[in-house]
């Protein structure tokens, strides 16, 4: 008998701290743009025979993730608005149903799990959301709020439930008083504290916290912070915590997802992350940050356009249409300076970021005069005899096909393990830098 | 130096609700010159978005510019004075209504609000609405305006002008319509650009982008800004000079550096204690004890005296006014009577500890009502 199977049957909390209590394995989860009955048909007039074509077109909210997140820890997850950091840490919960892959919590797979058996084990997680002002009913009094997890699950009696309710009032930092009062009374940060309370009621162990600070007032969000990790201390909790603020996931966090349009491109121990960031996207968002300190040397907004559509990623690495660090097709002889000015001049020509159709207009914009030699000169030169003709649209395929197509980036997944400087945990980065 | 661009001085700003007088802005005062981005920083509730909007006079009902003078370039945009019934009326240098609208909006002060998407119309093409709005304001043909329209959205960033120009609002993400705002407000190039929180809704690194956007714009065109924040990394990133609010007043008004490195007021002290770092690991956040107290009924004495971790008897009775404490070449000011300018008896007078060690307590007590 397998060890995952061993700990199964046994169906108890056999998970030590540091053990992996839920694995993500292969996780997907894709949504339909349109759902209606006949969806899957629509019409393409210059198609030969029968103008009808079937099939749905998907938004790939989340690819094939994988991680673990270990008994006593806080896992963050990082990244920008519309990456699925939401979706996946539905997933987890099975609030969403995975299109693909598997969700294993405490060794049993929660895909196999129904009925009763999915119910008691949505006991033991629980999740806390961004919005403190919708994510509580405002016609019930907070007592109750807090109460009605342990009524759901049957636990205690209803005067058990009543002071357990108010000890919880009291550990969150809540005055066990105001039990009878209603949310309206309670401020912003007050009101994710009865979240917590909420969530804490039914003992948890693992609870997803998605984004529970970022409606907060900065001297608000200390102060939560700082309850929820006595709470962890105290209660031995595990979170996954979601955020988009980098300075939060720094402050929570003991290792640190990062994710890019359905992907996890980063995953390393808190330091090794912000000290040594090895996927050209984190670094990016590292450097974005705005410092509190006016002494510091900002370097910022490195980063070039927006992020594409989910519902055609890029292939290969998703990041490599806005990555500063592109890897140059082998098959041109470039110098890195060579390299940089080509790939600003394929990407600003994809944008129209220029006016300029002289030919010697933009080869002295881009490239001071003298276009690279050999073939990728060619195809440069190319590129600005079409600019010329007006042609942009010409420019632009012509350039993506010759280097941004080539490029190895464009053609494999990465998939990387990186020697960690900070510490011993595994540091995994999505980058072809990385492929020696 | 010279006389400043904008001049806002002890502006009053005040909402008639049926539970009270919210004294929203109370008596606030700070000048912007030339080329000069000035940051306005607090927590929401601080009164921020209602000082900026009463520079333009778009205070809505029920609330109403009570007291104060602003100055822009040397027309008086508003002055309420006191009259002898106790009411207060607009002086004769004020200049009128449709004035202000045809000259001033627009053309020489501009907006950027938070939310872009409630600032571009859903129904019309994000070009056509750059288009009337320069038409209208620049007496440009509509070939022309629409010429000028297209080289803006270039400016700013948006990705195949041309293309674009047709789009809906919807269309765009919240970033490029950021971007669309800011052309906007450029469109006639204005000496003045108040942003009311430009950035918060965005990803820091299309936050990123703008900023780099703000700064390269301003170098061209030498526009002067007043940036409202929350954000104190945004603050030491662009600001130049920083007004701190804290409940209706300016507690403390310096160069950026000073703020940071010789902050002068104990809100402000907390308020940087209080925020997580990206470039360095904080075991520990020192927040900022309790919440806010409402408007509708500040603390009697120093309005931050509830929280303040440095206050005193004295502090529960006298509220101090905005006063020169630095030593630099430029002001300081600062509203705490622990700084010899005031003369006040803070050194003698016993700590008020106790309450503020009672953390949330204090909240509960200061900001909620009881049932």
């Amino acid at each position: 008998m397998t060890e995952r199977a061993a700990a199964a049957t046994e169906g108890v909390d056999s998970v030590g701290f540091g053990d992996p209590l839920v694995e993500i394995q292969n996780v997907s989860k894709y949504f339909p743009t349109d759902e209606g009955l006949f969806s899957w048909l629509s019409v393409n007039r210059d198609a030969d025979g029968l103008p009808v074509e079937t099939g749905r077109e998907w938004v790939k909210a989340v690819e094939d993730v994988s991680f673990t997140i270990r008994k006593g820890e806080t896992l963050g997850l990082v990244g920008e608005s519309g990456c699925g950091k939401s979706t996946l840490a539905r997933t987890i919960l099975r609030l969403l149903e995975p299109t693909e892959g598997s969700i294993y919590f405490k060794g049993r797979d929660l895909a196999d799990l129904s009925g009763e058996k999915l119910r008691n084990t949505r006991k033991d997680v629980q999740m806390i959301f961004q919005d403190p002002q919708s994510s509580l009913d405002p016609r019930m009094k907070v007592g109750k709020i807090v109460e009605e997890p342990m009524q759901a699950h049957g636990l205690l009696d209803a005067e058990g439930r009543a002071a357990r309710a108010q000890e919880l009032l009291e550990k969150v930092g809540l005055d066990p008083q105001h039990y009878n009062r209603y949310p309206h009374a309670f401020s912003g940060g007050q009101r994710q504290r009865i979240n917590l309370a909420r969530a804490l009621s039914v003992n948890p162990d693992f609870v997803v916290c998605d984004e529970p600070v970022s409606a907060l007032d900065v001297s608000i969000q200390a102060q939560v912070l700082n309850t929820m990790r006595d709470l962890q201390e105290e209660f031995g909790l595990t979170y996954l915590f979601i955020a988009h603020d980098l300075s939060v996931i720094r402050h929570i966090s003991d290792r640190v997802a990062v994710m890019y349009l359905g992907q996890l491109v980063e995953l390393a121990d808190k330091r090794e992350l912000f000290e040594n960031p090895s996927h050209p996207y984190t670094q990016a968002l590292l450097d974005s940050i705005p410092v509190p300190d006016p002494r510091a040397d900002g370097r910022r907004g490195v980063l070039e356009g927006d992020v594409p559509s989910p519902i055609q990623p890029p292939s290969g690495c998703r990041f490599r249409t806005r990555c500063p660090k592109l890897i140059a097709p082998a098959e041109y002889d470039l110098s890195d300076e060579a390299w940089d000015r080509v790939r600003a001049f394929m990407r600003h020509v994809k944008r129209r970021d220029f006016t300029e159709t002289d030919p010697e207009a933009v080869r002295r914009r881009y490239f001071d005069g003298h276009v690279p030699g050999g073939s990728a000169g060619d195809v440069v030169s190319a590129a600005i005899d079409d600019i010329a003709a007006d042609d942009w649209d010409d420019a632009t395929e012509r350039l993506q096909e010759a280097f941004a197509e080539q490029s190895v980036c464009a053609r494999e997944e990465p998939d990387y393990e990186v020697d960690p400087e900070y510490g011993t945990d595994r540091h995994t980065a999505a980058c072809h830098l990385h492929r020696e | 130096m010279s006389d400043p661009l904008l001049r806002v001085d002890d502006l009053q700003v005040q909402f008639f609700t049926e539970d009270g007088v919210v004294r929203a802005v109370d008596g606030i005062s700070f000048d912007v010159h030339e080329g000069e981005l000035v940051g306005l920083v607090g927590e929401s509730g601080a009164g921020k978005s209602v000082a900026v909007s009463a520079i333009m006079r778009l205070v809505e009902s029920p609330g109403k510019i009570v007291g104060g003078r602003i100055e822009f370039d040397g027309e008086t945009l508003i002055e309420v004075e006191t009259g002898p019934d106790g009411d207060p009326y607009r002086t004769e240098a004020t200049i009128p209504d449709g004035e202000l609208r045809e000259r001033i909006r627009g053309r020489e002060i501009a907006i950027i609000f938070q939310d872009p998407m409630e600032s571009l119309n859903p129904v019309f093409t994000v070009g056509g609405q750059l288009r009337e709005f320069i038409e209208l304001n620049r007496d440009l043909s509509e070939r022309e305006a629409r010429e000028e329209a297209v080289s803006m959205l270039r400016e700013v960033g948006i990705p195949e002008p041309e293309a674009r120009y047709g789009d809906y609002p919807h269309q765009f993400s919240g970033g490029m319509r950021q971007r669309v705002l800011i052309a906007m407000a450029l469109a006639c190039e204005p000496s003045l650009i108040i942003a009311d929180e430009p950035t918060t809704a965005l990803d820091v690194t299309v936050e990123a982008q703008i900023l780099d956007l703000v700064e390269d714009l301003q170098d061209r065109y030498g526009t002067s800004f007043v940036w409202v924040t929350h954000d104190m990394g945004v603050v030491a990133e662009i600001c130049d000079r920083v007004n701190v609010m804290y409940l209706g007043e300016i507690v403390e008004q310096a160069p950026v550096d000073d703020l940071f490195y010789e902050t002068k007021h104990p809100y402000t002290t907390a308020l940087l204690e209080s925020v997580p770092r990206p470039d360095q690991t904080v075991e520990e956040l020192n927040p900022i004890k309790g919440v806010m107290p409402e408007a509708i009924d500040p603390p009697a004495g120093c309005r931050f005296h509830t929280r303040c971790p440095a206050a005193r008897e004295a502090c529960t009775t006298t509220n101090p006014d905005c006063r020169e404490v630095g030593d630099g070449d430029q002001p300081h000011r600062a509203a705490c009577i622990k700084h010899d300018a005031f003369e006040a008896a803070y050194n003698g007078s016993p700590p008020l500890d106790a309450a503020a060690q009672q953390g949330f307590d204090v909240s509960l007590s200061g900001g909620e009502t009881d049932d």
